[in-house]
């Protein structure tokens, strides 16, 4: 955005664009040093251990170390398409991290503007600092919580049976748990992009709406023509980054609700490959999902950030 | 000026975190080599005086021992000043025994972080400690020995054990089952008290007076006794808010508190384990046919409310809380419940009270509940390359001498330690409530700490037959005499003393795990889709959410999908362990 408005004032050439990098570079290498200690973190938690997927293709035993154990190939990729659950398992993820994802998208999106309309600051400033505070409680202690607000005798459904209503089984019914699950997790997560979007908001150029009310343009008009539009590439990026995940249904959230009623329904990839690898010490099948995960990620990540450059002009490289 | 405040601030935090991992580098490398150090040492005067330096049960020069460590609930209530690595306990040991505990690290262990820790180091190859302690599931057991880095210990039990350790290990060959591979034993076994995981069934005794019931003998007698409970409104609040039975199947249908097994045991199986059967075969106990009647029994209990609704989604844990909270009034589970969680009970219900009974028998006579498992509870391995590898056992010899069954008058008669896990008052009588004198627990705050919770084998040592003995005595009314049996008569409830009488009388009722060897190669590929498949069809149909009938088809898939195989292998391993 800068660039397209400094372009037509400043006519240069390559020497002085040289120039100018490299008088910006003087006065924002500081910066560039303060990057250094976060990519040495990634460095070393990141891409060093991405040595270990090594195990993926070998019959790893701990007794032989990655450097001892037998390779056997493509091996375990084929145990988990041939396993007979992997199906429902795969499926389960994609649902519901699928609806993870887009309700994730559209509730802060829409809370955002609603949250924008409100003119007194600190009302606000509270209410976003209140849907926020979830996001920072662990599913180990939500999970409790939850699990006994929902129950049969639980706050949820007393409440229910008060109103004449019948005892919905939140947790002990597949499609229940699909719900429960899924606004559960928009419950916790939504504070977070809400103040992304916020953010945009915060950028849009207040004389567009001046322009727009001298135009007669009531509220709803102006929200549709500029806020809207101010909105989509943030949430493209949003939507693009979340894509990434969605074999990824959440682990610490259904680990800690989910039961034995629900898992034709709520057993996700990473649930699964809890109980085969790591409970049955199979280390070296839960690394071959873990690097099909990711690479299914990675995938989708390049596809949708195509998609987001063709279709709404936006780039983050 | 700011710029160069930030060129400066950005350089320490870089030398910060550089210094951090080159530090964490150096204390990963620097332990080893400390270690070998003093072990070295160690044995370089060892071969001068003595075969290992140990003499009149003492390492003339100090050696260390290293190992790692989990905090558990029980252990890790420390006085002031005090931890893990530098207590009571470590300071003993290292005066009488000359063996300096080292811990290598040492994590809190809530949602399995010991595990969890133990499996990253074993799967990343890190050298082990010379000792390490597990207690816990069979499985990382299996880990750990498959690891190679642990020594077969036969050859050091049969040298260096005392009378009373190999005495404990005979009470039940069946105790090296587990840990055995070739012929050769790979653990420690860590005796426990034997029948100590038995179940009795605890009722709310407040509640049978009140509604004039008699505590039930048979399924039958229970089922009106459970009825009562749930709709003649025991709790006297006006409305029908409680249930009979405080159970959670989360876990599966063979709990180690909140059982729901004796169900499946009154028709004649075992679900969750592998059981004996008529031909002398071993067969799993979930697929047997008379499971499938135990469960149309479970889906009337939870249709008529006997018992919760939620009770699929309760753990052991969160199962018993029905119970603690005044809702169910039976629960079933070990004799030592009344020390934990049944005094949340006594907080949540003033006047409350419960008591032991015999599990109840099948209408048709049959009678079953999962016990009986030989008087393990842990083990430690030793590593292959340790210096002093007898250490380990020395040290558990000194429990056993001095702790497991002190005699009158002796220096551990009283506890381990004066503030600790007991105090003396001015007449001389022991106590170890905290409560009510809290000026002879300094440093402590609410909770005695007993030191013997900090010992490489949880709690100092245990003799597997005394516990029982000792509360049938005392149930039996007779008066204390050993300090241990004044003990347990000090710090026991009488329903305690009372549940283990009832244990023991009903020994006979267990059902073991026949099943004790590794995971089969089977299990391991298929155990999840099986434990998946039965979990899953038998919550189902207690919920009502599947017909009756899809039992037959589950036991036909759960043969198909591999259950098969691995009832040969499970077989094929029982005939070579007898």
């Amino acid at each position: 955005m800068e660039s397209a408005i400094n372009e037509p004032l400043q006519p240069h050439t390559k020497i002085k664009q040289a120039q100018r990098s490299k008088e910006k570079l003087s006065r924002t290498w500081p910066l560039h040093l303060m990057l250094l200690p976060a990519a040495i973190v990634t460095l070393i938690f990141a891409y060093v251990p991405m040595g270990g997927l090594v195990m993926a293709f070998q019959d790893f035993k701990p007794k032989d170390g990655i450097f001892g154990s037998e390779f056997i190939g493509l091996e375990h990729f084929r145990f988990m398409f041939e396993y007979p659950d992997s199906k429902e398992v795969i499926w389960n993820t994609l649902i519901i991290s699928g609806l993870k994802i887009i309700f994730g998208l559209i509730v802060p999106f829409v809370f955002a503007i609603l949250l924008n309309e409100i003119r007194k600051m600190l009302f606000k400033r509270v209410v976003q600092t209140l849907v926020y505070l979830p996001h920072f409680i662990s599913w180990v202690i939500l999970g409790a919580i939850l699990t006994d607000m929902l129950g049969s005798k639980g706050i949820v459904n007393t409440t229910l049976n008060a109103l004449g209503m019948e005892t919905i089984p939140w947790l002990a019914d597949g499609d229940w748990f699909r719900f429960t699950v899924v606004v559960s997790d928009i419950w916790q997560n939504f504070g977070f992009n809400t103040i992304v979007f916020l953010a945009a908001l915060a950028g849009v150029n207040p004389s567009l709406y001046e322009a727009a009310e001298v135009d007669g343009a009531n509220r709803w008009k102006q929200t549709v023509h500029i806020t809207v539009p101010a909105m989509i590439p943030i949430a493209v990026v949003v939507g693009t980054l979340s894509l990434g995940n969605i074999l990824n249904g959440g682990f610490d959230q259904i680990f800690n609700l989910y039961n034995s009623l629900v898992y034709d329904k709520g057993d996700i990839i990473d649930t699964f490959v809890y109980r085969t690898a790591i409970l049955n010490g199979q280390y070296s099948f839960g690394t071959a999902v873990g690097l099909f995960k990711s690479v299914i990620g990675l995938i989708l990540i390049v596809f949708a950030y195509r998609l987001a450059y063709k279709y709404a002009g936006y780039r983050i490289f | 000026m700011k710029k160069w405040l930030s060129v400066l601030l950005t350089l320490s935090f870089a030398v910060t975190i550089a210094a951090c991992s080159g530090n964490n580098n150096g204390n990963n490398s620097a332990a080893p080599s400390n270690n070998a150090g003093s072990n070295g040492g160690a044995t370089a005067t060892a071969d001068a005086g003595g075969e290992e330096g140990f003499v009149n049960g003492k390492y003339t020069t100090p050696i260390t021992l290293t190992t790692v460590w989990g905090l558990n609930e029980n252990g890790s209530v420390f006085k002031e000043g005090e931890s893990i690595e530098d207590n009571v306990h470590t300071r003993l040991i290292k005066e009488r025994l000359g063996i300096e505990l080292k811990y290598n690290w040492v994590v809190t262990n809530t949602n399995d972080a010991y595990k969890t820790k133990l499996r990253l180091m074993l799967s990343s190859g890190e050298d082990m400690p010379d000792v390490v302690a597990y207690r816990g599931d069979l499985e990382t057991v299996n880990m750990l020995i498959d690891s190679g880095q642990f020594m077969p210990v036969g050859e050091l039990v049969d040298q260096y054990a005392n009378e009373t350790y190999k005495q404990g290990l005979e009470h039940d060959p069946a105790i090296w089952l587990p840990i055995t591979r070739d012929g050769e034993k790979m653990a420690l076994p860590i005796l426990d008290y034997a029948y100590n995981g038995d179940h009795v069934m605890w009722i709310r005794q407040d509640w049978l007076e009140k509604l004039g019931l008699q505590a039930p003998k048979t399924i039958g007698e229970l089922e009106a006794v459970m009825d009562a409970f749930v709709n003649k409104d025991p709790d006297g609040n006006g409305t029908a808010d409680t249930i009979g039975l405080a159970t959670g199947f989360k876990n599966g249908f063979n709990n180690w508190m909140t059982d729901i097994g004796f169900v499946f045991g009154a028709f004649g199986t075992m679900p969750g384990q592998w059981n004996l059967n008529a031909e002398g075969k071993l067969e799993h106990g979930s697929v047997n046919p008379a499971a499938k009647d135990a469960l149309a029994k479970l889906k009337e209990w939870m249709e008529k409310g006997y018992i919760s609704q939620d009770a699929a989604l309760f753990d052991e844990v969160a199962g018993s809380e029905l119970f603690t909270k005044g809702e169910a009034g039976i629960m079933f589970g070990p004799n030592w419940l009344p020390a934990w969680p049944f005094p949340d009970l006594k907080t949540n219900v003033p006047g409350a009270s419960f008591k032991a009974y015999p599990v109840p028998a099948g209408n048709d006579g049959k009678i079953g509940s999962a016990g009986g498992n030989p008087p393990s509870n842990g083990y430690l391995f030793i590593n292959k390359d340790a210096e002093h590898p007898e250490a380990v056992l020395h040290y558990y010899n000194w429990f056993f001498e001095n702790t497991a069954n002190p005699q009158p008058g002796s220096e551990f008669a009283n506890g381990f330690a004066e503030g600790y896990d007991y105090a003396l008052l001015e007449d001389g009588t022991l106590t170890a409530d905290i409560a009510k004198y809290p000026e002879l627990f300094p440093g402590l705050k609410d909770k005695t700490a007993p030191p013997l919770f900090y010992s490489l084998t949880y709690e100092g040592a245990r003799i597997p037959t005394l516990y029982a003995d000792t509360h049938v005595k005392l149930a039996g009314g007779a008066q204390p005499e050993t300090p241990y049996e004044k003990q347990e008569f000090n710090t026991r409830t009488k329903e305690n003393i009372d549940a283990m009488k009832v244990v023991v009388d009903q020994k006979d009722i267990r059902m073991k795990n026949y099943y004790m060897g590794p995971l089969t190669e089977t299990m391991q590929s298929k155990n999840e889709l099986l434990n998946k498949l039965l979990n899953e069809t038998y919550s189902k149909i207690v919920y009502g959410q599947q017909p009756l009938d899809s039992f037959d088809t589950m036991v036909d898939n759960w043969m198909k999908s591999g259950g098969e195989q691995i009832t040969q292998e499970v077989n094929e391993w029982y005939e070579k362990a007898q």
